[in-house]
């Protein structure tokens, strides 16, 4: 491959960039300029904010963003089933749903377990329905 | 469509089953403990009953590669499935009731359990790197979990944090290791990189060396070989009691296992070079191991030291290469059915989820539980390799085959080390029999509760010590006899 063959590359690399470049640049100098407070806002539509967002989350996130990956990264397993879908045939979609039932247990598992409720009441049920098992955990 | 052989992989696919059974038993019928039994009970059986049909395969001569090459169904893989798998079921009586005391965790905890044995089982029948890799996190990320799953417990919390992030440090050096070979030799199958380096005469190995180097470093971590044995102390006495034993052999047994089917195969016209490693590591592991062993005032820091001992004795049969294994299998086997006999007496002693467990703790034990000290008492002469037990006629093999593979410093350094560790051996016997309880202000002969479970574990476990420490037959040669 000659270099001359990048050619069309580094002419729409340069257009790109110019086309962006142009575009603030005129936009900022012909633009009106009137500020507000609302305009200032990192996002202009939605909720207002009330608070700067470092300060300290419930830990509720921290679980359901965990959950979030566990899942997230199991269905990209997927992909790597559709690339050779046509080579595996029947074997490959009854492995996959093999693999799928089990992500649909550890769905299952955590829902049923409370993980997904964002209120404490439901968990709080499951700890105290069997009465045996709490106390032990109270005497552990 | 690839090879597809499910006898295979069926053990670790029925424990596997059997811990989604337990964890989704658990959410939608709430069921007491004794559920959760009997559910790890079929799933114990049914793996046993695979790995018996596995071994009839291979009689009729069957076996060989499956999943594209990933697993092999070879006499090593099956047996080493055995040892787990009678290691699991003594490890999950012994920590029965730490497990049942978790309450509305128990489920979990039951089934990491079985997650832990089913990827320690597949390490030792994976013949793929990358899939050793993933069966040892499957293994290894249960028993961090286990380490620390009681959470009121300060000691448990510190033990399972050094443990992940020691044993994750160990992963990524053994995967930097695996990648090196890969670069080295265009193959991540054992059988693969065997053939290449069969095939072809590498003008300058440095790559292939180095990358072997770190797969042996990072195992050496699992099976708490010296120098990269610091975590296994302060685990050991921080986890659970119950867990402890379990979690100590089964990462022996799976480190052994698929360091073996690495070597063995995949390295083993490297032998030269990979046989004066593992003695050097394991004249280390044996010296330090006893060194240390000895100033110990903790029965689970003075276990620990001597595990670390004994990866050196088993890395010390290793140097001879694929003769050794067979004695290998037999020095595992034992080893860890003594090593769950001994924590059984610990989790006795110090309860089913307690931290620690200091010397002064098992004064008079004799009087207190007789069949705990008679139990302990025995794993610790046998550890220490006296004649009748198991203990001398794993050692005697290790060493004989490190004679035969020109290694004699090696087995003169475990000799001596052998001598000096009946010291602490035999310290706690003194204990337990020829001192007196009484400095601990409570009554010297109020008699130690023994559950079931435990005693059942203890006597196994002296059993089997017993009976094939004066007859081996049965255990030896076992993977020749197919």
């Amino acid at each position: 491959m000659e270099l001359s063959d990048y050619l069309p590359i580094a002419v729409m690399f340069i257009l790109a960039s110019a086309f962006a470049g142009v575009s603030l640049v005129v936009s900022y100098l012909i633009s009106y300029k009137r500020p507000t407070p609302e305009k200032l806002e990192p996002y202009e539509c939605g909720i207002v904010t009330e608070a700067e967002p470092i300060q300290r989350f419930p830990v509720k996130f921290y679980l359901v963003a965990i959950l979030f990956v566990i899942f997230d990264v199991e269905i990209v397993f997927l992909f790597a089933w559709a690339s050779v879908f046509g080579e595996l045939g029947w074997g490959g979609v009854a492995a996959v749903t093999v693999f799928t039932l089990m992500i649909v247990e550890t769905l299952g598992y955590v829902w049923k377990r409370g993980a997904l409720d964002w209120n404490v009441s439901r968990r709080a049920r499951y700890r105290a329905a069997p009465p045996a098992e709490a106390a032990q955990e109270m005497a552990a | 469509m690839i090879d597809v052989s499910y006898l295979s992989a069926a053990p670790e696919m029925m424990l596997v089953l059997g811990a989604v059974a337990v964890l989704m038993v658990d959410v939608f019928a709430k069921p007491p403990p004794r559920v959760h039994g009997w559910i790890t009970a079929a799933a114990y059986l049914a793996a046993g009953a695979s790995i018996v049909l596995q071994w009839q395969r291979l009689g009729a001569g069957g076996g060989g590669l499956s999943f594209g090459g990933a697993l092999v169904l070879d006499p090593w893989a099956a047996a080493v499935r055995a040892v787990l798998l009678v290691v699991a079921v003594l490890g999950t009586l012994c920590a029965w009731e730490m497990l049942a005391g978790l309450g509305r965790r128990m489920a979990e905890g039951v089934s990491l359990v079985l997650v832990a044995t089913a990827g320690f089982m597949l390490m030792g029948a994976s013949v793929d790197l990358v899939m050793v890799f993933i069966a040892l996190e499957i293994g290894s990320i249960a028993l961090y979990v286990l380490a620390g799953i009681v959470r009121s417990s300060p000691a448990g919390d510190e033990a399972a944090m050094k443990y992940f992030l020691l044993g994750a440090f160990a992963s990524a050096i053994f995967i930097y290791g695996g990648a090196l070979a890969y670069a080295g030799t265009g193959a991540t199958n054992l059988f693969d990189i065997e053939r290449f380096l069969n095939d072809y005469l590498v003008a300058r190995p440095a790559v292939i060396l180095i990358g072997m180097a770190l797969l042996v470093v990072g195992m050496g971590f699992k099976v708490t070989a010296a120098p990269f044995h610091s975590w296994a102390p302060d685990v050991y006495q921080g986890a659970p009691a119950g867990v402890v034993g379990f979690m100590a052999a089964a990462a022996k047994v799976g480190g052994f296992a698929a360091l073996v089917h690495i070597l063995f195969i995949g390295f083993a016209r490297y032998q030269g070079a990979w046989s004066d490693g593992l003695a050097v590591i394991a004249a280390l592991s044996v010296v330090l191991g006893t060194l240390l062993a000895i100033g110990q005032s903790d029965v689970r820091r003075m276990l620990a030291y001597s595990g670390v001992a004994h990866a050196g004795f088993l890395l010390t049969g290793m140097t001879a290469g694929a003769p050794a294994a067979d004695g290998l299998l037999f020095y595992l086997a034992t080893y860890s059915v003594m090593l769950v006999g001994a924590f059984a007496a610990v989790t006795a002693v110090s309860g089913p989820a307690g931290a620690g467990s200091s010397f002064d703790e098992y004064r008079g034990l004799g009087r207190r539980s007789p069949v705990a000290a008679a139990v302990l008492a025995l794993t610790m002469i046998a550890m220490s390799g006296m004649p009748l037990t198991t203990g001398f006629i794993g050692k005697f093999q290790m060493f004989a085959s490190a004679w035969d593979g020109g290694y004699e410093w090696l087995v003169i350094v475990g000799l001596a080390a052998s001598v000096a560790a009946f010291f602490f051996y035999l310290r706690l016997v003194v204990l337990m029999y020829f001192r007196p309880g009484e400095e601990n202000g409570r009554d010297p002969d109020a008699p130690l509760p023994l559950p079931v479970t435990i005693r059942w574990v203890l006597l196994f476990s002296a059993a089997v010590t017993l009976v094939f420490g004066i007859y081996p037959g049965p255990l030896l040669g076992l993977l020749t006899r197919v």
